[in-house]
């Protein structure tokens, strides 16, 4: 009996201790690791992780920058005064061509997921959203008499961001693909060309405005000299309502276009060059190469350019802060410009950390359609 | 048969010079700008006044980059900007290999976890969080300071995918052989894996560089003084009215010296500059 008792005690020690060596080897790499990560973990919570929470936090309170002592707690007045409006009423032809593109978006993610690259459930999720959105909430407006926004700004500079992202995404992902395909080749020459076409990708936003809100300006840039050539009367972009908005957008394509011909190059080198040579025996010409083998095997490069530009484009700020300062009459005022006025002119930090979480939220939106429709490797 | 070939050779040889002549003066035009800023920067201010739209430089002269460095500010904000981006990148650097080590190379509880949290960090649109991030450096009245520059850009969750994607790929072998020899995970790591992290870390670094030395929001926020400014924030506080600026040259010229260190790096490193752009790219 005793014998019994020690033979099992014996056991259970043999065990433990086995056990207690696989958790010691586990244990020390958990350590180690850990010593690896905590330079980096400390700094990323702190400085990446945190200002988002804080910026939750301090857009439920009415922050004075100026006036600390006068913080209070205010719920959620903030993301009222944000989004809200009096007499609001909803009608189906308010931003009727937007509301249009949306619901086409809406199409696109039902065709992504019959493509098979979503998941039916989350297509059906991300559908209902969409339209929710486009179908329904922006439809809502403040034209009907006694209608009122609370922050007719935060609209027309958000509108504005908005009226950027759409204007600059095609031009600069549709630019970075031609030249992308058209440089795809392994010469010198292409290679001298694709280098000339990236250059300005290197410059900072304040060189760029530099030479830009020089080179558009009407008595004595250059562009207005090389349009004189046409005969084209001079042209005063930055401060024509109508123009303005263009004249960044051109800024900002010659600035970034390079940077997505090179994510666009490396999608090409990815694509395996005996599909073209069987293609060539079977006699296929270059269109219908094009057609049925690049732009097939582009398409996971293609949605992740055109997602980063969209997230890049939703942060512009430098460019229009400098050329402009938001004018004329607001028409160039973006939401990253407003939440830094609402910041620092206005030492409304509450409020500007309430825009703050809604861009974030936007963009997060973004992302996660990306991560959504983008077919997973593996 | 033999002038059929020919001609069939001629046409695909006239094909070329024209995809290379329309090619030539679209990436003339691209680069017209730029060129028109150096010319600009090489003429006297006295021409300026009157011509200003000449890409070669009228009155040549190299005045104004003397000017550069006598009037004004701009040694100062770009030695600002050489300390800030050479720190910054050095750190990101260190702080995304060693995080990445530790992800590709050691099993550890929680790595899954923790590796997810990371990664969520690339979905903070970083300008959109700088009223609590001055807030911050605020209450320790920490700004116009070079920490205050540094720090908040040196945590990068893109940096650290990059280099655990990298040391991923590095054949285990080579760990293995020194853990025999009883070699410590630091000095693996320190000795063997860095070692042969170079084209990683270049492209990660020129990456790095770029984005600091063009960083705007942040320090236009943090950086209020004028001795603090960084060469971006400066030169774009020198834009006022362009259709009165009498010194232009010595404008123009301040624009190359802001853009001279990284065109230079972008001409020895642009192999690796644009293979980093393609890596960062392949698992966002």
């Amino acid at each position: 009996m005793s014998n019994q008792a020690l033979n099992s005690t014996s056991q259970v020690a043999a065990g433990s201790q086995s056990r207690i060596l696989g958790w010691n080897k586990t244990s020390r790499d958990t350590i180690q690791a850990y010593l690896f990560l905590v330079p980096f973990l400390i700094i990323y919570v702190v400085f990446v992780i945190y200002p988002v929470i804080q910026a939750a936090y301090m857009s439920l309170f009415k922050w004075d920058l100026l006036a600390p002592h006068l913080n209070k707690f205010i719920g959620l007045d903030n993301y009222v005064t944000m989004l809200g409006g009096s007499g609001l009423t909803w009608n189906i032809s308010h931003l009727f061509i937007w509301r249009l593109l949306g619901l086409a978006s809406v199409a696109l993610v039902i065709w992504a997921a019959t493509r098979g690259s979503m998941k039916k459930f989350s297509a059906i999720w991300l559908s209902v959203a969409l339209v929710a959105i486009f179908g329904v909430l922006l439809g809502l407006n403040a034209q009907a008499e006694g209608g009122r926004l609370n922050d007719a700004t935060f609209w027309t500079s958000f509108g504005n961001t908005l009226k950027f992202v759409i204007l600059s995404t095609p031009a600069i992902v549709g630019l970075g693909l031609l030249l992308a395909i058209l440089l795809n080749e392994a010469s010198r020459i292409a290679s001298f060309f694709r280098t000339l076409y990236f250059a300005p990708y290197v410059f900072s936003v304040a060189v760029v405005t530099l030479i830009w809100g020089f080179l558009l300006n009407p008595q004595r840039g250059i562009l207005a000299a090389f349009l004189s050539i046409f005969g084209i009367e001079p042209i005063s972009w930055l401060t024509d309502p109508q123009l303005a908005m263009p004249a960044i957008v051109l800024t900002t394509l010659w600035w970034t276009m390079g940077f997505n011909m090179v994510l666009f190059l490396a999608g090409l080198q990815d694509i395996d060059p005996t599909l073209y040579e069987a293609a060539t025996i079977d006699g296929a010409g270059t269109w219908s190469k094009f057609r049925h083998i690049t732009i097939p095997s582009l398409q996971r490069t293609m949605l992740l350019v055109i997602i980063l530009q969209i997230i890049a484009s939703f942060q512009i700020f430098g460019q229009v802060y400098i050329m402009t300062r938001g004018g004329p009459g607001g028409t160039t005022r973006v939401l990253i410009q407003y939440i830094y006025e609402s910041g620092f002119r206005d030492f409304q930090l509450g409020y500007a950390s309430a825009m703050s979480l809604f861009l974030f939220i936007v963009m997060f939106i973004v992302s996660f359609i990306q991560f959504k429709v983008t077919p997973q490797e593996d | 048969m033999a002038v059929a070939t020919s001609s069939a050779k001629t046409t695909k040889r006239t094909k070329r010079l024209i995809f290379l002549g329309v090619m030539s003066i679209a990436a003339f035009l691209w680069i017209a700008p730029m060129i028109w800023m150096y010319s600009l920067s090489l003429s006297s201010n006295e021409v300026l006044k009157t011509v200003t739209t000449s890409l070669i430089p009228i009155d040549f002269t190299i005045e104004n980059y003397f000017d550069v460095f006598q009037v004004g500010l701009t040694p100062r904000w770009f030695m600002n900007s050489v300390i800030v981006t050479l720190v910054t990148t050095v750190l990101t650097l260190i702080l995304s290999a060693m995080a990445g080590y530790a992800f590709a190379r050691i099993p550890f509880t929680g790595k899954n976890l923790v590796f997810a949290f990371v990664l969520a960090g690339l979905m903070v649109p970083k300008e959109a969080m700088f009223i609590p991030l001055f807030l911050m450096f605020a209450e320790v009245d920490m700004h116009n300071t070079y920490t205050a520059l540094i720090l908040p850009r040196a945590a990068a969750p893109l940096g650290v995918f990059i280099m655990t994607q990298f040391f991923k790929a590095i054949p285990h072998e080579i760990e293995e052989a020194a853990q025999i020899d009883g070699a410590s995970r630091w000095t693996i790591f320190w000795r063997i894996m860095l070692p042969m992290s170079g084209p990683a870390l270049t492209a990660l670094a020129i990456f790095t560089f770029i984005l600091t030395w063009n960083d705007y929001l942040w320090p236009l926020v943090s950086a209020t003084q004028k001795e603090m400014f960084t060469i971006t924030t400066g030169l774009a506080s020198l834009q006022g009215n362009f259709a009165q600026a009498t010194e232009l040259g010595s404008l123009m010229a301040r624009g190359v010296v802001a853009s001279l260190p990284l065109l230079v790096l972008f001409f020895i490193f642009q192999r690796y500059l644009m293979r980093g752009i393609s890596v960062s790219s392949g698992g966002k």
